[in-house]
């Protein structure tokens, strides 16, 4: 990825009189830490990066503002908000549009071709974090990183996230400028994590979610961070009805784990921001991606690739599979 | 699982169809297992999957969503709906550990009273044969 060019798009873009401000990736304070950037004019674009390090899905931030009331007498602001997307970020923007979550005249995408970044958690566990602010970057098939003033070269298998692993869509789908090149598309591995499970008869299954549902300490981290649980009353917090209660059990934490992973039946994009942020290392990822599998091969039908396409929950076929119906 | 296990089942019947039938299967004396515990919902495409999952939760050992014919819903597509979600919530159960057998789904309409006992039968030996759900019951707790 050309810095240069980077910097220079997104000055020009955040410097545009339509534009609030752009969202882009920023050095964190220390460590392998990328934060997340709100440029506001030109000169804020100096501190704009990417690289293998910029994980986080920028997505959420368009439904996480807080929308305040107007005050009396002012306009709204109706500029855009411009942001830069990874591949799977922008099937995120994508599933949105769908879902009229946004309008595609609030939003500037700014296209960023992703070779595929690394898993943090794997990368502080081999190579452990430093004070200072170390940097990463594509060299090759490679990822080059450098901390301390020193450069190490490490292959591509040994950090690439899983949800890089089985990407089928590194390029932007939806962008109005384009940074670079498109990257060359590589097939994805086969989903061990999903195989391993369903390998397993149902009741070492329940053993294995129960080991894992037993961690979840109820932090809704996974709901907060996810660009598509963007509901302002959500199921979740409810009292009345109360879906789930708030005891922190197995039962509950099972009912909040279904109840998650069924809303994003049919929309999850498989950006995998679930996972990175679980404090507890939840496979929330596998149960994704299994339902992702599960309305690819069954229904036909892919979240986040067609703007114009009818939402998965709220549409139907005639002809779906009823093979389940007695 | 002790010889006189009875399983509780939930069974979610849409108003138009499955429900007049399990009512005609009534009124026609035809006998089936008392194990099931119906609900009226007035289409199937009302269920929310969480019901079935609460009411797992709260105690049942298998759940039974029932309602019109593809085509035959009183409200055109409710049934449509039903079927691609709850579809879905049978793979995402089968996936966390839930036997596939303690939940069905099934067409029966408002003349089909033997096809409701005939589910009726199959979804309650299904349900016997899993025996008794204690995964993610909820737990009292006696003060």
């Amino acid at each position: 990825m050309d810095l240069e060019l980077l910097r220079k798009t997104g000055a020009e873009v955040a410097a545009r009189d339509d534009v609030k401000y752009l969202l882009g990736w920023k050095q964190g304070t220390y460590g392998y830490r990328v934060a997340p950037a709100f440029v506001e004019n030109a000169a804020g674009a100096a501190e704009l990066i990417f690289s293998p390090l910029c994980t986080a899905n920028l997505a959420t931030y368009l439904t996480l503002v807080e929308q305040l009331p107007v005050p009396r007498g002012e306009e709204p602001d109706t500029r855009k908000v411009a942001l830069m997307v990874k591949g799977c970020d922008s099937r995120a923007v994508t599933q949105l549009l769908v879902e009229k979550g946004i309008e595609r005249d609030e939003v500037v995408v700014i296209g960023c071709p992703c070779p595929g970044v690394v898993d943090p958690a794997l990368l502080a566990e081999k190579y452990p974090e430093t004070e200072e602010p170390a940097e990463m970057k594509w060299d090759g098939e490679d990822f080059l990183l450098i901390r301390n003033g020193e450069e190490t070269k490490i292959s591509r298998d040994e950090l690439l996230a899983e949800k890089c692993r089985l990407c089928r869509y590194p390029n932007p789908v939806v962008s109005d400028e384009m940074l670079g090149e498109p990257v060359e598309t590589w097939a994805p591995g086969e989903d061990k994590g999903v195989e391993e499970v369903e390998a397993k008869d149902v009741d070492s299954r329940l053993e294995y979610w129960m080991d894992q549902f037993d961690k979840c300490v109820r932090c809704y981290s996974c709901r907060n961070v996810c660009p598509l649980c963007y509901c302002q009353d959500c199921i979740l917090d409810r009292l009345n009805p109360t879906w789930v209660n708030r005891s922190v059990n197995f039962s509950e934490n099972t009912a909040f784990n279904i109840a998650r992973a069924f809303h994003l039946a049919g929309r999850c994009i498989e950006c995998g921001e679930c996972e990175r942020v679980c404090p507890a290392n939840i496979p929330l990822g596998k149960i994704n991606r299994k339902l992702a599998r599960d309305v690819r091969d069954k229904y036909g039908f892919e979240p986040g690739v067609d703007p114009e396409a009818e939402p998965f929950q709220a549409s139907y076929k005639p002809d779906d599979p009823e093979d389940f119906i007695l | 699982m002790s010889a006189n296990y009875e399983p509780n089942i939930v069974a979610f019947l849409c108003n138009w169809c499955s429900y007049a039938g399990a009512d005609l299967a009534g009124t026609s004396r035809v006998s089936y297992p008392a194990n099931i515990q119906i609900i009226r919902v007035m289409c199937s495409g009302r269920v929310n999957p969480l019901y079935v999952m609460n009411a797992l939760q709260q105690g049942a050992d298998g759940v039974l969503v029932s309602g019109c014919h593809p085509g035959d819903c009183h409200y055109m597509e409710g049934n449509y709906y039903a079927r691609r979600r709850l579809g879905m919530l049978k793979d995402l159960m089968e996936f966390v550990g839930v036997d596939p057998k303690r939940f069905h789904m099934s067409w029966v309409s408002a003349s089909e009273g033997h096809k409701w006992k005939e589910v009726v039968e199959k979804t309650v030996e299904d349900a016997r044969d899993a025996g008794p759900f204690e995964g993610f019951r909820r737990r009292q707790i006696d003060w």
